[in-house]
C-alpha cells in the first residue's frame, strides 16, 4: 500500500476512500476526526473510533458511513529506526502507555500525554530482537535439518510398508492359487464320497462310543451345575450393583450441592462419570432364556442319553442294505449295488434325493472330505489374513500422514509437560492424557482422529516457542474420557516448528475441551514458507513510510 | 401436578421416569425449597401472623400497649415515655419508648423493654449469651443525620388522649401520638401519611420464665389434633391461649436453635393510607412494586423474608430472602413519596396488604383509594423505626442514605467493565485472557480470581502450581492500568500449618457457638473458623492480613471480593450460622445476623485503606465487592446479585432487582452478566451485555463448569456488538461517573424507575423494565426476551426523545416502539440534557484520562438544555481535597448560547493541581441534537474562554448543520471548540 503520496500537497488533502472530501492540510493530523476514512489523521488517535467495533450516531464526523466504516490506513506508523517498522492501533496512540512491543521509538507517544515520555528504545530492542531471531533461525536451521530425517525415516518406513504390500501380494496369489486346488481337492473327494451310501467309516464300536457318551453326560453335568453356580454368583452380583447404584444415584439427587465438600463432589462426578460410560450389553432376557434352557435337564432339551447308552441293537438303515443285498448271488450283487449308486449319485446330483455327505455334522462327514476341507479352510484363512494384512497396509499408506508423510516418522512418540498438578501428554497421531501428579489414574483426553489445518493468529514469542500467525496443521483428538456435567473429553493439538518435539501450552478452553501447543520440527517446512513470510512481512514488508 | 391428572397412568409413569432421566442427565436447576423456612416454619413469624390474624379477625380487638401519659416528657426534640404492655396473664410490662425527631425532617420510634434492658432476666442453658435486646445495629447502619431537631415543639392543640409533635421543615410535619393503644400517625401539611400500630399488631414479646409444665395429660394418638381445637376454641373466645410451641427452641432441617432468652420477637403494622405502592425491602426477586402477600390470586402467600442467606439457584418471582437485607421501604403515590426505615439485623418478616377504601358516600369527588399496610416481624432486637415524609422521592431517599451514608465513590475502573470466571485457573491463563482482550480490541479494567486461585481454599494463599508468578501478572495487568480483585471470604480453613488460621485461634477471633469455644463450620476449604468483625480486634487483624508484605503477591492494583458472607455454612441452619452461636460482646447470632456480612466488608474496606500509607500519592479508594449486605453496605463498595443463571428470565429479572437496589439506598449494584450457572446461547449472551452495560456494575461472571464465554470467543456478529456495547459504556463513564458522584453526595440512585423520574406519572409508578441513567434523560429498555426484534418504550411525558444511535424523533407521552435487531440497544435521549461523552476507544479506562470530551446536546420542546459532569483523577482521595473539576453546562435557546459553569463547592489544596493536570483536556466536539432549522447555512459559531479569570478574545469555529431526513432529528457539530474542560466558556450559535 503506497499511501504516502496522498500526504505530499502542501495545501490541501483530499480523504484516501473518499476523493470527494478535501481539506486544508491544516487540518491534517489536528487530533480532529475529518475523513470518513480516517485518512486525515494518520498520527492520532482523533479516528480511533471509526470502527464496526463501536456504537455509532450520525455525528460521528464520518458522515453517514457509519459502522461501516473502514479505516483506510492500518494504524499509526512506527518507523522504529534500527529494528522492523510497524503499525500501532490507534487505539494506543497517545494513551499515555508506551507500546514498546510494537513500537521501539516510543514514537506513538508523542504527545507525552500525562507527563509520559517514551524514550526511543529500538537500539537495544533492536538488537536484542536480532540476537534472538538469530537464535530463531538457528534453531530453524536445526529444526529443518531434523525434519529433512523425519522425512527421511518416514520415506523408510513407507518404502517398508509397499515392500510389504509387495511381498503380500506375492503371497496371497500363490495362497489363491492353493485355495482353487484345495477347492477341486473337496469336489473331488467330494464325488466320490457322494457315491458311497454307505460311509465307511461308521463307527462300529459301540463300546467306545457307550464310553465316550457315559463321559460326555458327566462332564455336561458338570459344566451345568458350574453353570448354575456361576450365574448364581452373577445374579448375586448384578442385585448388589443394582443395590448400590441405587443409593448412588439417590445420592446424587439428594446430596445438597451448595455442601461443597470436595470428598462428595468427587464422588459424584465419578458417579456421574460411571453412569455415563457405556455399560455394555444390556442383560438380554434372551440370554437368560437360553442359560435356563441350558441348565435344563438334557431330556427337555431333546438330549437322551438313554438313547445313546445300551441302544446298540437297534439296526441302522445301512445295515438293512447290506442285509437286503446279502440276499443276492455276488455277481448280482456287484451289479445290483452299482447301479444303486450311480441312481442315487445321479438322484443327488439333480437334487431329488438329499446329500447326506453335505451338512454340517461333522460327525457324519466322511474323514477325507473333513481333511479336504480343513485344508481348504486353512488356506482360505491364509488367504484372508494376507488381504487383511494388505488392506491395512494399503490404509496405511493411503493415510494422510501429512506433507511428506513425515508424521509416519512420529507416530505413537509421546511428549509430554507439567501444568498445575498435571502431567500433560500427546502422543503423536495416537492420544492426549492427563497424568496427577500426585499420583491416581490416568485421564483420557481424547483420541486422535485427524490431521486438520487450522489458522491461528497469536504473538510469536521472543523465542519463537509459539503458534504465530497462519494456518498450523493440527491434531484432532475426540471421544476422551466423559467428563462430569460436560462432554466427552477433546484435544486439538496445535503444531508449529520447533527444533525438538515439545509440549509449550496446555489450556482447557472450555470445559474438557482442551488445546495443547505443541512444537515438532515435523512442520517446519511447511511452517517454513508461511513463518518466512511473518518474518519476511516484519522485516521488510512494511515499507511505505507517511 | 395437574398437568398430569388427565394423562393415563402408564403416560404419568414414563413422564415421571423422563423427568427423572433427564435430572440425571443436567443438574436440576431449582432452588432447594426444603432448605428454606417458610413464615409457618419460622416460630416467631408464626405467632405474629396468628396474631395478626387474631386480631383482624374481632372488631373488638384492643391492642395491649398503652402509654402512660404521666410518663410522657418532650425535652430538646426527644420524647420518652413508657408503654404498658398489659399481658395474657394480666402482668404489666414496662417498655420505655424515645421518640426522636431529627433536623433533617426524620423521625424515629424506639421501643425497648425494661427487664431486659436492665439486665433483669435469666437464661436458660446457663447461656452466656448478652441479656439485652440487640441495640448495637446502629452503630453499623448509622453514620449521620441525626443531629436533634431545634424546631420540633408540642403542639398545644392536641386532641385528648394524643400528644402532638410539630416538626420538619417549615414545621409541616405532625406525630400524632395516641395514648391508648398506643399508635402514631404522622402528618405532612395536615393530611395522614404513616400510621404505626393502627391495626393493633404491635407485639413485643416480652422476657418470661420458662414453667415446665407437667407432662400433657393428653392420650397419644390425638394430641395434635386436640391442641389444635383447643387453641381455636380459646382463639374463640377472645383471650386465644398463646401458642409456645417455638417458645423455647426450635428445629429446622435436623438443626436445633437452643433460645436462651426466649421468645422476644419485636412487631408492628405499619400503614400508608392512600399508597397503592410501595418499593424496597431489598434483596428479592420480584417486580419492583412490591406484591401482596396474604395470598391471591398473582399474589404472595409468604411474607417477604429478610435473613440473608446463600441460595443455590433462586427463583423469579418470589419473596423468597436473598443474600442481603435492607429494610427501608418507600410508599408512593402521586406526586408524594414516603418511608420507613425498620433498623433491625435480626431475622425480619414483611408481609403486605392492600386495601380499596371505596368512595365515602358523603363526600363528593373523592374516588375510591388503595392504602397499603404492612406487619413488620422481627424474631429479636429493639423495635427502632425512622420515618420519612418526603415528599419527593429523592426526599426519602436523600433522608434515608443521610443516616445510612451514601455510596462511596468508587475509583473509575470499578464502573468500567469488570471480566470475571469461577476461575482463571492459573497466572498465564490471566495474561492470555488480558491480552486477547486487546488484540480483540476489546476494553476492559478489570480481572477477577475467584476461589481456586489459593492454595487448598486458605485465603491470602497462591496456589504455587497454578499461580507462580502473582506478581508478574498483576505487573504484566498494570501496564494497561487494569486491576486484578481477588476473592477472600470469611471463614478461615481448619488446617495446620496455615498462620492464619493459628493466630486466628491464639488469637480468639473467630465466632463462637452456643456454649462460647470456637465455632466449627463447613465451607468451601472443607472444616473451617469464621472471623467475627463484629470485635473490634478481630477487625484490627483484618486489617493487618492485607499488607501488602502480609498477602504476598498482591499490589497496588489489586482490590477484593467478599463473598460467602451471610455467612454462608454449608452445613448449617439454611446454609448459614446457628442463630444461638455467639459474637463479640456475646451477642447471640440472631441478634446481628442481617449485619454480618457487612462487617466483614468494612473489615475488608479498612485493610485495604490501611495497607497504603494516607501520605502516599495514590492512597486509592479501596474497592470491595459484596454479596452479603445491610443498610450502610453502600458506603464500602459494590453488590451483585449473586448467583443467577444463564437464562432469559434472569436477565429479565436483574433490572427489577438493580432499580430496587437503586432506590434502597444502594445503587451500585450488578447481576452476572451471562448469568453464572450454565451456558446462554450467544444471543442470550449478546443482550446480556448490551443490559449490562447499564448496570452501574459491570461485571461478566460464569460457574466453572460452564464454556468459556469471554466477549472475543463469542464469534461474529456477536463479539463486534458486545464490543459496541462495551464500548457504548466506556463513551459514556463520564456520565456513569457524575451519576455516581452524585450518589456519594445524596443517596440518588444511579439507574432510575420512572416513578422516581416522573413521579406524577401515575401509570409509570408500576414500570421496571425500563430506567433512567443518572440525570441525563438517558432512557434504556434493554431487550430481555429471546428473539424479540422490538421493543415498546414508556415515555411518560410531553417531550421530544430522540434515538441515542439514529436520532430517530419520538414524541411523548406514550408508549413507542423501537426497532431492536440483534445490534441495537433501544435506548433514547430525552430532550432537555447535556451528555458528556469519550468517544475514543481506548484499552482501558484508565487510558482514556487525558481523552478529548464530546458533548451531546439534546433539544427538546423548551430548546434549553442542560447537564453536568464531575470529573478527577478516578482513584485517589484527592476530591477531597478539591482536587476535582465539576462543571454545569448549559444552552439557553432564548440566547442561542452553550456555556459552561462551575459548580465546585470549594476549591482545597488540590484544586490547582489537578486543574493544571487536565489543562490540556477539552472538547473535541459538541453535538447538537434537534438543531434549530435557523443555523442552516450558518457555518460558525463564536466562542469566548475563560483564562486566567478574563474572557479571552472571542473566535470562531466551524458549524456543520444537517437537516432532519425521515423521522431523524436535525443535527450540527460544532467541529473541534478546543475549549478546556475545566474552566469556563460559551458557544454563541447563530
Amino acid at each position: 500500500m503506497k499511501v504516502a503520496k496522498f500526504y505530499k500537497d502542501a495545501a490541501s488533502f483530499t480523504c484516501i476512500s473518499n476523493p470527494s472530501l478535501s481539506f486544508p492540510v491544516s487540518r491534517l493530523n489536528d487530533d480532529y476526526c475529518d475523513c470518513p476514512d480516517g485518512s486525515d489523521e494518520p498520527g492520532t488517535s482523533a479516528c480511533a473510533h471509526l470502527s464496526p467495533l463501536s456504537p455509532h450516531t450520525p455525528a460521528d464526523g464520518a458522515g453517514a458511513a457509519g459502522s461501516n466504516t473502514t479505516l483506510a490506513l492500518p494504524g499509526f506508523y512506527c518507523k522504529n529506526k534500527g529494528h522492523i517498522p510497524t503499525y500501532v492501533p490507534f487505539t494506543s496512540v497517545n494513551d499515555g502507555i508506551c507500546d514498546y512491543e510494537v513500537c521501539c521509538d516510543g514514537s506513538e507517544e508523542w504527545e507525552g500525554v500525562g507527563g509520559v515520555k517514551c524514550e526511543d528504545r529500538c537500539q537495544s530492542i533492536g538488537k536484542e530482537w536480532r540476537k534472538q531471531d538469530e537464535a530463531r533461525q538457528k534453531s530453524l536451521g536445526n529444526a529443518g535439518k531434523k525434519r529433512k530425517e523425519l522425512v527421511a525415516e518416514a520415506g523408510r518406513l513407507r518404502k517398508q510398508v509397499e515392500d510389504r504390500i509387495q511381498s503380500l501380494g506375492t503371497e496371497m496369489e500363490g495362497s489363491e492359487i492353493k485355495v482353487k486346488q484345495l477347492e477341486q481337492e473337496v469336489a473331488e473327494v467330494e464325488r466320490k464320497e457322494k457315491g458311497k451310501v454307505v460311509r465307511g467309516n461308521v463307527p462300529k464300536k459301540a463300546g467306545k462310543l457307550g464310553v465316550l457318551v457315559g463321559l460326555a453326560k458327566q462332564r455336561t453335568e458338570e459344566l451345568r451345575e458350574t453353570l448354575e453356580r456361576v450365574r448364581g454368583e452373577r445374579d448375586s452380583s448384578t442385585s448388589r450393583l443394582q443395590e448400590l447404584e441405587g443409593i448412588l444415584s439417590t445420592f446424587k439427587e439428594e446430596y445438597n450441592p451448595n455442601f461443597n465438600d470436595e470428598g462428595v463432589k468427587r464422588a459424584v462426578r465419578a458417579w456421574e462419570d460411571y453412569a455415563a460410560r457405556d455399560k455394555g450389553p444390556e442383560p438380554e432376557a434372551a440370554h437368560d432364556r437360553d442359560l435356563d434352557a441350558i441348565t435344563g435337564s438334557d431330556k427337555d432339551n431333546g438330549l437322551d442319553w438313554e438313547e445313546y447308552e445300551g441302544d446298540d441293537e437297534s439296526e441302522s438303515e445301512t445295515d438293512k442294505v447290506y442285509a437286503f443285498e446279502s440276499y443276492l448271488p455276488p455277481s448280482l450283487r456287484g451289479w445290483v449295488d452299482q447301479k444303486l449308486r450311480d441312481l442315487r449319485v445321479t438322484l443327488v446330483d439333480s437334487g431329488i434325493l438329499a446329500d447326506t455327505t453335505a451338512g454340517s455334522s461333522s460327525g457324519g462327514e466322511s474323514k477325507a472330505v473333513t481333511d479336504a476341507k480343513n485344508r481348504l479352510t486353512a488356506a482360505e484363512k491364509e488367504v484372508e489374513k494376507h488381504r487383511k494384512s494388505l488392506n491395512e497396509h494399503q490404509d496405511d499408506l493411503a493415510k494422510d500422514f501429512g506433507p511428506d508423510d513425515v508424521f509416519r516418522a512420529l507416530k505413537d512418540q509421546c511428549v509430554s509437560t507439567d501444568a498445575g498438578e498435571y502431567t500433560y501428554e500427546v502422543c503423536f497421531l495416537s492420544k492426549t492424557t492427563q497424568k496427577p501428579k500426585k499420583g491416581g489414574g490416568h485421564t483420557n483426553m481424547g483420541n486422535f482422529v485427524r490431521l486438520e489445518r487450522i489458522v491461528v493468529d497469536d504473538e510469536l514469542p521472543p523465542n519463537g516457542k509459539g503458534l504465530g500467525s497462519g494456518e498450523r496443521i493440527a491434531m484432532k483428538h475426540e471421544n476422551g474420557q466423559h467428563c462430569w456435567n460436560g462432554p466427552n473429553r477433546s484435544t486439538m493439538v496445535v503444531l508449529a516448528c520447533s527444533e525438538s518435539n515439545e509440549v509449550w501450552k496446555i489450556v482447557e478452553e472450555e470445559k474438557c475441551v482442551y488445546r495443547m501447543e505443541v512444537g515438532t520440527p515435523a512442520v517446519c517446512e511447511v511452517l517454513g514458507a508461511s513463518a518466512a513470510g511473518v518474518e519476511g512481512k516484519k522485516a521488510g514488508g512494511v515499507r511505505d513510510e507517511l | 401436578m395437574s398437568v398430569f391428572n388427565s394423562l393415563s397412568n402408564r403416560w404419568t409413569s414414563f413422564l415421571l421416569l423422563c423427568l427423572a432421566v433427564c435430572s440425571l442427565i443436567t443438574p436440576a436447576v431449582m432452588v432447594k425449597h426444603e432448605n428454606f423456612k417458610t413464615c409457618a416454619q419460622s416460630g416467631f413469624c408464626n405467632r405474629n401472623r396468628a396474631y395478626a390474624d387474631n386480631a383482624l379477625s374481632t372488631s373488638k380487638w384492643a391492642a395491649p400497649y398503652s402509654l402512660d401519659p404521666a410518663s410522657v416528657r418532650f425535652d430538646k426534640g426527644v420524647l420518652t415515655g413508657t408503654i404498658s404492655k398489659k399481658t395474657t396473664t394480666n402482668e404489666i410490662v414496662r417498655l420505655p419508648l424515645t421518640v426522636a425527631f431529627y433536623e433533617s425532617g426524620t423521625a424515629r420510634v424506639t421501643l425497648d423493654e425494661e427487664k431486659r434492658q436492665k439486665g433483669d432476666i435469666e437464661l436458660r442453658h446457663a447461656s452466656k449469651a448478652k441479656k439485652q435486646r440487640y441495640n448495637e445495629a446502629e452503630q453499623w447502619a448509622i453514620v449521620g443525620g441525626t443531629t436533634i431537631s431545634t424546631g420540633a415543639a408540642t403542639s398545644k392543640d392536641a386532641e385528648k388522649g394524643t400528644t402532638k409533635i410539630v416538626y420538619g421543615p417549615a414545621s409541616k410535619f405532625e406525630a400524632v401520638i395516641r395514648h391508648v393503644p398506643f399508635g402514631v400517625e404522622f402528618k405532612r401539611d395536615g393530611e395522614t401519611q404513616i400510621k404505626l400500630n393502627d391495626r393493633g399488631l404491635l407485639n413485643m414479646e416480652h422476657w418470661r420464665p420458662k414453667v415446665d409444665k407437667p407432662a400433657p395429660e393428653k392420650k397419644e394418638g390425638d394430641d395434635e389434633k386436640k391442641e389444635g381445637e383447643e387453641a381455636m376454641a380459646a382463639g374463640s373466645d377472645k383471650e386465644m391461649a398463646e401458642d409456645e410451641s417455638t417458645w423455647w427452641d426450635e428445629s429446622f432441617g435436623g438443626n436445633t436453635d437452643s433460645k436462651p432468652r426466649g421468645p422476644e420477637s419485636v412487631a408492628l403494622d405499619i400503614e400508608f393510607p392512600g399508597y397503592e405502592h410501595v418499593y424496597g425491602v431489598a434483596e428479592h426477586a420480584g417486580p419492583l412494586s412490591l406484591k401482596e402477600t396474604r395470598g391471591g390470586d398473582g399474589k404472595y402467600s409468604e411474607p417477604y423474608r429478610l435473613y440473608n442467606s446463600d441460595v443455590f439457584e433462586y427463583e423469579m418471582d418470589s419473596p423468597m430472602t436473598l443474600y442481603g437485607a435492607i429494610p427501608f421501604m418507600q410508599a408512593h403515590k402521586k406526586d408524594s413519596t414516603v418511608g420507613v426505615f425498620w433498623l433491625n439485623a435480626a431475622e425480619t418478616w414483611v408481609d403486605i396488604t392492600k386495601a380499596t377504601t371505596s368512595a365515602n358516600p358523603l363526600s363528593f369527588g373523592i374516588g375510591s383509594s388503595v392504602t397499603t399496610q404492612t406487619h413488620w416481624i422481627s424474631e429479636a432486637g429493639l423495635l427502632d423505626v425512622f420515618i420519612f415524609l418526603g415528599p419527593k422521592p429523592q426526599d426519602v431517599i436523600g433522608a434515608y442514605t443521610e443516616l445510612t451514608g451514601y455510596t462511596q465513590l468508587p475509583q473509575q475502573f470499578a464502573i468500567a467493565y469488570h471480566q470475571c470466571r469461577w476461575n482463571y485457573v492459573t497466572d498465564e491463563d490471566v495474561r492470555d485472557v488480558d491480552r486477547k482482550f486487546d488484540k480483540y480490541k476489546i476494553p476492559y479494567d478489570v480481572i477477577w480470581l475467584d476461589i481456586e486461585y489459593t492454595e487448598g481454599k486458605k485465603y491470602f494463599t497462591w496456589d504455587p502450581m497454578t499461580f507462580p508468578d502473582p506478581l508478574g501478572m498483576n505487573k504484566q495487568l498494570d501496564e494497561h492500568e487494569r486491576k486484578l480483585v481477588a476473592i477472600i471470604d470469611p471463614h478461615i480453613k481448619n488446617e495446620g500449618n496455615y498462620p492464619i488460621v493459628e493466630e486466628l485461634k491464639s488469637k480468639d477471633l473467630a465466632v463462637h457457638n452456643k456454649d462460647d469455644t470456637i465455632y466449627e463450620g463447613w465451607c468451601w476449604p472443607g472444616s473451617s473458623y469464621w472471623i467475627d468483625c463484629f470485635s473490634p480486634k478481630g477487625r484490627e487483624w483484618w486489617k493487618g492480613l492485607f499488607r501488602y508484605d502480609k498477602f504476598k503477591g498482591t499490589m497496588k492494583n489489586v482490590f477484593i471480593w467478599n463473598d460467602m458472607n451471610e455467612p454462608s455454612v454449608f452445613n448449617g441452619p439454611e446454609t448459614t450460622m446457628p442463630k444461638d452461636n455467639l459474637h463479640h460482646d456475646h451477642w447471640e447470632h440472631r441478634d446481628l445476623h442481617n449485619i454480618n456480612g457487612m462487617t466483614l466488608v468494612n473489615a475488608t474496606y479498612d485493610a485495604l485503606l490501611a495497607r497504603d500509607k494516607v501520605e502516599d500519592k495514590h492512597h486509592v479508594r479501596p474497592f470491595v465487592l459484596t454479596r452479603s449486605f445491610y443498610s450502610g453496605s453502600q458506603r464500602l463498595g459494590a453488590m451483585w446479585t449473586g448467583d443467577n443463571q444463564a437464562a432469559w428470565p434472569h436477565l429479565e429479572a436483574s433490572i427489577p432487582m438493580l432499580l430496587s437496589m437503586g432506590v434502597s439506598g444502594f445503587p451500585f449494584a450488578g447481576a452476572d452478566v451471562g448469568g453464572f450457572f450454565g451456558n446462554p446461547s450467544k444471543e442470550l449472551l449478546t443482550r446480556w451485555y448490551q443490559a449490562g452495560a447499564f448496570y452501574p456494575f459491570f461485571r461478566g461472571h460464569a460457574h466453572i463448569d460452564t464454556r468459556r464465554r469471554e466477549p472475543y470467543l463469542a464469534g461474529e456478529p456477536y463479539t463486534e456488538i458486545i464490543t459496541q456495547a462495551l464500548r457504548l459504556r466506556y463513551a459514556l463513564l463520564p456520565a456513569w461517573y457524575t451519576a455516581f458522584h452524585e450518589a456519594s453526595v445524596s443517596g440518588a440512585p444511579i439507574i432510575r424507575p420512572n416513578y422516581y423520574v416522573h413521579p406524577g406519572d401515575e401509570k409509570g409508578f408500576g414500570i421496571d423494565d425500563q430506567f433512567y441513567l443518572g440525570s441525563y434523560g438517558l432512557l434504556a429498555k434493554p431487550v430481555t426476551k429471546e428473539g424479540q426484534e422490538g421493543q415498546d418504550i414508556y415515555l411518560a411525558d410531553k417531550e421530544k426523545y430522540y434515538d441515542y444511535f439514529d436520532f430517530w424523533t419520538y414524541e411523548g407521552p406514550g408508549t413507542v416502539n423501537v426497532a431492536a435487531p440483534l445490534d441495537t440497544i433501544p435506548f433514547l435521549m430525552q430532550g432537555g440534557h447535556i451528555i458528556p461523552r469519550r468517544d475514543r476507544p481506548r484499552r482501558s479506562s484508565g487510558l482514556m484520562r487525558y481523552d478529548p470530551f464530546t458533548l451531546v446536546v439534546v433539544l427538546g420542546n423548551s430548546g434549553d438544555a442542560e447537564g453536568t459532569l464531575y470529573l478527577d483523577d478516578g482513584e485517589s482521595f484527592d476530591f477531597q481535597d478539591g482536587g476535582y473539576l465539576h462543571r454545569r453546562f448549559s444552552y439557553a435557546s432564548s440566547t442561542s448560547t452553550l456555556m459552561s459553569e462551575d459548580l465546585a463547592a470549594s476549591t482545597g489544596k488540590k484544586t490547582k493541581e489537578y486543574l493544571k493536570q487536565m489543562e490540556k483536556v477539552r472538547v473535541e466536539k459538541v453535538i447538537i441534537v434537534g438543531a434549530p432549522a435557523a443555523w442552516k447555512g450558518k457555518g460558525e459559531v463564536e466562542l469566548s474562554e475563560e483564562q486566567g479569570g478574563k474572557s479571552s478574545a472571542a473566535r470562531k469555529v466551524a458549524l456543520d448543520w444537517h437537516d432532519k431526513e425521515e423521522g431523524k432529528a436535525a443535527w450540527a457539530v460544532v467541529r473541534d471548540p478546543g475549549v478546556q474542560i475545566g474552566s469556563g466558556w460559551k458557544i454563541a450559535f447563530p
